[in-house]
């Protein structure tokens, strides 16, 4: 099961917070919340994955998703608080790359 | 490969765990509970291999449970459903996993999955079990589709 927490930061970040298992059926919804926020013109986006305890292949294509939506309205996705275990499976598919990530939520588009 | 891989242990182990249930999305959360199982029974496993086996394991029931809806469109005589059966199991130096299904044959040649390009939004899954797993064995036995899983335990 997951829950998702999803607000909207005074400078205008949208944050959204996994609590828990990104599977196959979880990532539906993230790929629904993070295409609904775009759409609604919050284009700068931090996943904080510092809830979220695994994730897959599914999960991967929504942050992605996520990503090329954003950065297609001008704005850009990024993740944060990642645990060392979830790390390993961006390191595996060499996403780490392009979803490089952020020690904090907070700071995630300071560069 | 049309071997059964050197997983196919598991299914004789004393300490394993098994379920039966049919091919839909929301098993998983079933599955995901036999391994949170796995893992307090077995508190000495590292994380990395603990993700790294419950991710290709996930990544393996998802293909079986897409395959399974995709095939929901021919009419097999006979079969009342697609199904699934699990079998994982842990000893000092491997995790291990079998999975079968009754779904239809699945046409691939696992030498040849590649990672897709970074920005592709699918297509990861099978590629992911492959660069996670230490062995990821497929074969096709009266009429079902086997999956052997092993991951080799780090040394501490």
């Amino acid at each position: 099961m997951i829950e998702f927490a999803v607000h909207t930061r005074d400078d205008g970040v949208g944050v959204v917070t996994p609590e828990g298992r990104l599977n196959m059926v979880s990532a539906r919804r993230l790929k629904e919340i993070l295409s609904e926020l775009v759409s609604a013109g919050t284009t700068r986006i931090v996943v904080d994955m510092g809830e979220t305890s695994f994730l897959d292949s599914s999960g991967l294509g929504a942050l992605i998703g996520g990503l090329k939506s954003a950065r297609q309205a001008g704005g850009d996705l990024r993740i944060a608080r990642v645990s060392p275990a979830v790390m390993t499976v961006f390191e595996l598919t060499n996403l780490d790359r392009v979803l490089r990530a952020r020690e904090s939520v907070d700071g995630a588009f300071d560069d | 490969m049309t071997e059964p891989g050197p997983a196919r242990a598991v299914i004789a182990l004393e300490n394993r765990l098994s379920l039966s249930a049919p091919a839909t999305p929301e098993i998983m959360d079933l599955v995901h509970a036999m391994l949170e199982h796995l893992w307090i029974s077995n508190p000495d496993i590292s994380d990395r291999d603990r993700i790294r086996f419950e991710m290709s394991v996930i990544e393996i029931l998802g293909n079986v449970v897409e395959h399974a809806y995709a095939a929901d469109h021919v009419d097999v005589p006979g079969q009342d459903g697609r199904r699934f059966e699990i079998v994982i199991g842990v000893t000092d130096t491997q995790l291990m996993a079998h999975l079968g299904d009754n779904g239809l044959p699945t046409a691939l040649d696992l030498s040849g999955v590649a990672m897709p390009d970074v920005l592709a939004e699918s297509g990861r899954g099978l590629a992911l079990a492959t660069a996670a797993l230490d062995d990821l064995s497929y074969e096709r036995a009266d009429g079902r589709n086997l999956w052997d899983l092993l991951c080799l335990r780090a040394s501490e």
